[in-house]
């Protein structure tokens, strides 16, 4: 039996889905294609805030190859049926329902009105034009801080309030520290800023899909989501339809960045006209429904006070956030800031902390998880404040995170917001990060550019990161009122030859899984990698899943897979000491190979798995399978964290930004697959960067999205990125047996206060102490005519 | 998107009778544009008239020292032509820095002419925009205004020309040849586009049934130092904020000869003829660009969103001849 010879984990394979995903030649939903299948097209709303007067359909039903045209009197006459939300933050949280398709008022531009069934995607597109919708103006709110005011226009009048929810963490109450408000009032140096994170849109490359199939015994949808466990739930729970008689399949999904970790009203939608209609039906969206209606990412006004002592130890932080929900509460939505709550005191040993986040309604599109959700919006405010303050005292902003960080001798190590860190080593990444940056070169050569006045200033930007990944242990979840727990499971089937399917209950959609988890498996087993297949994705083989978001599928997931794996062979040992005819506590395993220890007797795993299909001749009582599933909840989160340096070249006279160098010394733990690894690094430095200098969602003054297609949001290219120095340090996690933090988000956590801290220090000389994101040339330039914000 | 007929046209007759016949046809060149517009319902043409079948896709040297460029040659195609990359770098330049490779793959020359302005209220049919729909006002104006012109602009209209092409042709006094059933005539590149005055939704001197058949380009000696350089928001797939077109001549150190265009600031794309006077025959110093460029922008009004647009079309001007005088003097 051929054993594999040095490990697979560590190995830098090409990734195995790839050559289907990047030819197409794949299961995406919208290739999905069913007998009398029908095409749906939403009708939306082009007003922000409407009063639904009356919608006349009539013109359209008589539109070649339109079979139906339904409003929300048709799919829901009695008004019960309410989008989910998974995260009620406080008791009294406000939780405005959202239907299907607004039946009586509109909330924001692009919620659906209408929707048209056809034989035909263009024919349902066509008829969409002759509905007949008359609106009545409401008043439009769009500004968060307008939205609480006094007497300010109220998104939903009946709520009597555009607040959602205020959420409170305070260290001297929760016992983790001091009070904040007496280190601030006692220190010696204090700094208040205000920050904006702007509006963003998760702009996935494929556009969303479902594909709803209701002639069968179970009602099949297929849809291009990173949740299909948790639609399958909240589809039950929503439309009323028993879980048993649900089927969704995740079929392979072009990316996600958090914006398919959502319910959709269209999924629901597609659900109620395919069983209304008895037929199946496909919904697939165009690329500006995408960007107008997917939910939109962070979008924070952030206020920080931070206090330290002269010679540069921190005292205390104190945040303020503001989070615009934008018109509706979505899935996970106003769980969102608290995603960053246990995150603003970074890898820093502050005493005393406070954090109050108030959410707020807007008639917008609405906000929840996009990459890194919450993580980034702390890191930001954290590590912009470093430099600020470390400015203030007159420090270099790295000698002032060194004085406070956490040491690698001092985990683990609980913190002012509760967590406790396993494990780190700032000092290794950050010694790494200087090395290869040069960082002192660059310094001297900031000074001569400022001596000299030059009108191409140079800024060094600095970024020590830590992230929580692996969510997440289910009672920190619970703790939070988070509606469901945050293990994962994993399933190993040994077949007759000596093959093995592994089914995760993680949902890929584009991360790798198949190639990483082969590995992982392919080390545990002992055999091949290409013996090994992994299957995610559809609730029908794979009915246990807790789905991909969070950096979580390897550290929970994959851990999952090692307890399942360690079954399979605790499974087979004994049906290997039968066939050798000696002892189980004889027995060794290495290299798939059972071994009765000090001879060269030995049976392979994958010929055990033939005996026990062939079950002649097991031990007595014994169980015919060595099929094993696992279930894993971790204890902890995981904390990577690293060192991310950059150095921009800002020119004076135009604003212009670009970035000259960037390293980045990551530690994400074990790596399974470095060039996986890789490959989400340069990702989320590029998603970060874009953050900091190009993208925004903005709307006019009615509430239109002005950045509805990439010619007008400017989602870089790659000819606007620079070459990336990356390079990693490796601090096992000890919450976890493969040693694994994660890396979905950490380059995209990283990099926007690298990148704005760098733009500030280029003309911090000129009196610029901030400027808002993005960092555009006319910011830029305006900030330096400004002399000051 | 409204239904439409279609018409496949082989020869050039044949297209301009198909659309002699009916006043609301359109041309189709690589739809880059047309059908964007289409499908957002801001035209609705009852008639699709297909060209790229036209045998209209040489670029050829003529016997005086001028190029014909058909008006079915593809963006990507022309700019990548050794005849233009060598005679008029500015233009290859000026074509590569717009759109994207798939979208100069398709566009054509002819299209790149007609292309329509990216203001986005003229693309929100619910916005009250004069050049899509005359008399109903302008949402630009005291709006999001910040890509809008800041030369030739009327009270009707802000709106810019987005095309780079555009830009270089006006440089190379480029000719626009077209064609209807009434005959062939020749349309200087200057006064092809039109300024919006009170009539917005006129944006060339073609009529609705004339074809664009070719456009020639002259021999510009002066052509082989020049540059385009387009200020933007991110490196690709953006359209300008401000560009500038320029070729230039010194002798010892005056300036001999000199070609200036800017685009991003106008309807059309903008010869700056008063900044080419002040420089004729004045030394070839940072002194002289600055007073060229405040002499051609001195017109210039603005709007609080676009203000700036004025400072940085003067700095670029002055960024662009510099790199010229330091490139004519390498070579
Ligand atoms: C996302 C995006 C980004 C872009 N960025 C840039 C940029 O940065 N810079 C830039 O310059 N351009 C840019 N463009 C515009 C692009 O250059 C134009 O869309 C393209 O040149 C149009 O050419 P076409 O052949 O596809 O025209 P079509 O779409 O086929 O036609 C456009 C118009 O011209 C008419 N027409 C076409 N040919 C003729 C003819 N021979 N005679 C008479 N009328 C004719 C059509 O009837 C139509 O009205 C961008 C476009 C897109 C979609
Ligand atoms: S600037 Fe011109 S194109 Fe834009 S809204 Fe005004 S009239 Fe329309």
């Amino acid at each position: 039996m051929t054993a594999t010879a040095e490990p697979e984990v560590g190995k830098a394979r090409l990734r195995k889905e790839d050559a289907r995903l990047i030819t197409g030649r794949t299961r995406w939903t919208d290739n999905i294609t069913l007998p009398g299948m029908l095409h749906l097209a939403v009708l939306r709303s082009p007003m922000a805030h409407a009063r639904i007067v009356s919608i006349d359909t009539s013109a359209a039903r008589d539109m070649p190859g339109v079979v139906a045209v339904l409003t929300a009197t048709d799919l829901d006459p009695d008004g019960e049926i309410g989008m989910p939300c998974a995260w009620p933050i406080t008791p009294d949280m406000r939780h405005p329902r959202r239907p299907v398709l607004a039946a009586t008022e509109v909330n924001f531009a692009g919620e659906g009105v209408a929707v048209v069934a056809a034989r035909s995607a263009a024919e349902a597109e066509d008829a969409l034009e002759h509905i007949e919708v008359e609106y009545e103006d409401l008043p439009v709110v769009l500004d968060m801080e307008a939205a609480l005011a006094e007497g300010a226009p109220l998104v939903h009048e009946d709520l009597g309030t555009n607040r959602s929810a205020l959420w409170v963490f305070d260290s001297g109450e929760a016992g983790t520290g001091g009070d904040v408000e007496q280190a601030i009032s006692d220190a010696e140096v204090k700094l208040t800023r205000r920050f904006r994170q702007q509006r963003l849109i998760p702009a996935f490359m494929e556009p969303r899909s479902t594909v709803v199939d209701p002639t069968g015994p179970q009602l099949t949808v297929w849809s291009s989501t990173q949740i299909p466990h948790i639609l399958r739930v909240m589809t039950a729970m929503t439309l009323g339809v028993p879980e048993h008689k649900l089927r969704v399949v995740a079929p392979d999904v072009g990316g996600g960045f958090g914006g398919k970790i959502a319910v959709l009203p269209e999924e629901m939608m597609a659900a109620l006209v395919a069983r209304k209609l008895g037929k199946p039906v496909k919904w697939t969206e165009s690329r500006s429904d995408a960007m107008l209606t997917a939910h939109h990412g962070r979008d924070q006004i952030q206020d920080i006070t931070i206090s330290a002592t002269r010679d540069g130890m921190v005292t205390g932080l104190k945040v303020d956030l503001l989070a615009d929900m934008g018109a509706y509460l979505g899935l996970v939505g106003p769980g969102v800031p608290l995603l960053g709550a246990f995150m603003f005191n970074a890898i820093y040993k502050i005493p005393a902390y406070r954090f109050a986040c108030t959410n707020v309604f807007t008639n917008k599109t609405l906000t929840d998880a996009y990459r890194g959700a919450g993580r980034p919006e702390a890191t930001f405010a954290i590590e912009r404040m470093m430099d600020e303050l470390a400015a203030e005292l007159g420090m270099d902003p790295l000698e002032l995170r060194e004085k406070n960080w956490i040491r690698h001798d001092e985990f683990p190590f609980t913190t002012v917001a509760g967590l406790t860190y396993d494990s780190g080593n700032y000092e290794a990444a950050t010694e790494r990060a200087k090395q290869l940056f040069d960082y002192d070169g660059l310094r001297r050569e900031q000074q001569a550019r400022r001596a000299s006045n030059d009108p191409v200033q140079l800024g060094i930007g600095i970024s020590t990161y830590t992230e929580m990944c692996g969510l997440a242990p289910s009672r920190v979840l619970g703790s939070l009122a988070y509606g469901a727990g945050g293990w994962e499971s994993a399933s190993i089937r040994m077949l007759p030859t000596g093959k093995v399917e592994v089914v995760t209950g993680s949902s890929a959609h584009g991360q790798g899984h198949e190639t990483a988890w082969s590995q992982i498996v392919a080390d545990q087993l002992g055999v091949p990698f290409e013996d090994i297949e992994v299957l995610h994705g559809d609730t029908q083989f794979s009915p246990k899943g807790m789905d991909t978001y969070g950096s979580r599928s390897l550290a929970v997931g994959g851990t999952a897979l090692v307890l399942a794996a360690r079954r399979v062979l605790d499974k087979a040992k004994p049906v290997a000491a039968h066939m050798l005819e000696c002892s189980v506590d004889d027995m060794e395993f290495t290299g798939g190979k059972f071994t009765v220890q000090g001879t060269d007797q030995s049976v392979g795993i994958q010929d055990v798995a033939l005996a026990v299909f062939a079950a002649h001749d097991l031990p007595d009582g014994y169980e015919a399978s060595l099929d094993s599933d696992a279930t894993f909840d971790p204890e902890n989160f995981s904390y990577p964290h690293g060192t991310h340096l950059c150095a921009t070249e800002v020119d004076t006279e135009t604003g212009r930004v670009s970035i000259r160098s960037y390293v980045c010394v990551d530690d994400v733990g074990k790596v399974v697959n470095p060039l996986i690894v890789e490959g989400q690094i340069h990702g989320g430095l590029a998603q970060g960067i874009a953050q900091a200098l190009y993208e925004e969602a903005v709307h006019d003054e009615s509430g239109t999205l002005t950045t509805g297609t990439f010619a007008d949001y400017y989602l870089p290219s790659a000819a606007d990125m620079p070459t990336f120095v990356t390079d990693r340090t490796e601090t096992p996690s000890t919450t976890n047996p493969l040693g694994v933090k994660g890396v979905g988000e950490a380059g995209t956590i990283a990099s926007t206060p690298a990148v704005v801290n760098s733009v500030i220090d280029a003309v911090r000389h000129m009196g610029v102490d901030d400027i808002e994101m993005p960092c555009s040339p006319m910011r830029v330039w305006q900030a330096i005519q400004g002399g000051a914000r | 998107m409204k239904s439409f007929a279609y018409v496949s046209a082989r020869d050039v007759p044949t297209a301009v009778s198909a659309i002699a016949g009916s006043p609301n046809a359109k041309f189709l060149g690589g739809g880059t544009n047309l059908v964007d517009l289409m499908r957002g319902n801001i035209e609705q043409p009852d008639t699709i008239v297909d060209i790229t079948r036209l045998p209209l896709t040489g670029v050829d040297l003529l016997p005086d020292g001028g190029v014909r460029i058909g008006a079915l040659v593809r963006n990507s195609h022309l700019a990548a032509h050794p005849l233009i990359r060598s005679r008029y770098p500015v233009l290859s330049q000026a074509i590569l820095l717009g759109a994207s490779a798939q979208l100069r793959n398709m566009a054509t020359v002819g299209g790149n002419l007609l292309q329509r302005t990216r203001c986005l209220y003229f693309y929100d049919t619910a916005a009250a925009c004069n050049k899509r729909a005359p008399g109903s006002g302008c949402d630009a104006i005291g709006g999001f205004n910040r890509n809008h012109a800041i030369l030739g602009v009327s009270d009707n209209c802000l709106a810019t020309h987005p095309s780079d092409m555009c830009v270089a042709l006006a440089m190379l006094d480029a000719t626009v040849e077209v064609e209807s059933t009434r005959g062939v005539r020749r349309i200087p590149m200057n006064e092809f586009h039109v300024l919006p005055g009170d009539t917005p939704h006129v944006e060339t001197s073609l009529a609705a049934d004339e074809l664009v058949t070719a456009v020639e380009l002259p021999s510009v000696a002066v052509a082989a130092n020049s540059r385009y350089r387009k200020v933007r928001d991110r490196a690709s797939y953006a359209f300008a904020l401000v560009s500038v077109a320029a070729a230039l001549e010194v002798t010892g150190t005056t300036v001999t000869q000199v070609r200036l265009a800017l685009g991003g600031v106008s309807a059309k794309p903008w010869r700056a003829t008063k900044a080419e006077e002040v420089l004729l025959g004045a030394p070839a110093t940072e002194e002289s660009f600055r007073q060229a460029a405040a002499a051609e922008l001195a017109a210039a009004t603005a709007r609080p969103g676009n203000e700036f647009k004025i400072g940085l079309a003067e700095r670029t001007i002055v960024a662009v001849l510099r790199e010229l005088v330091t490139k004519g003097d390498a070579a």
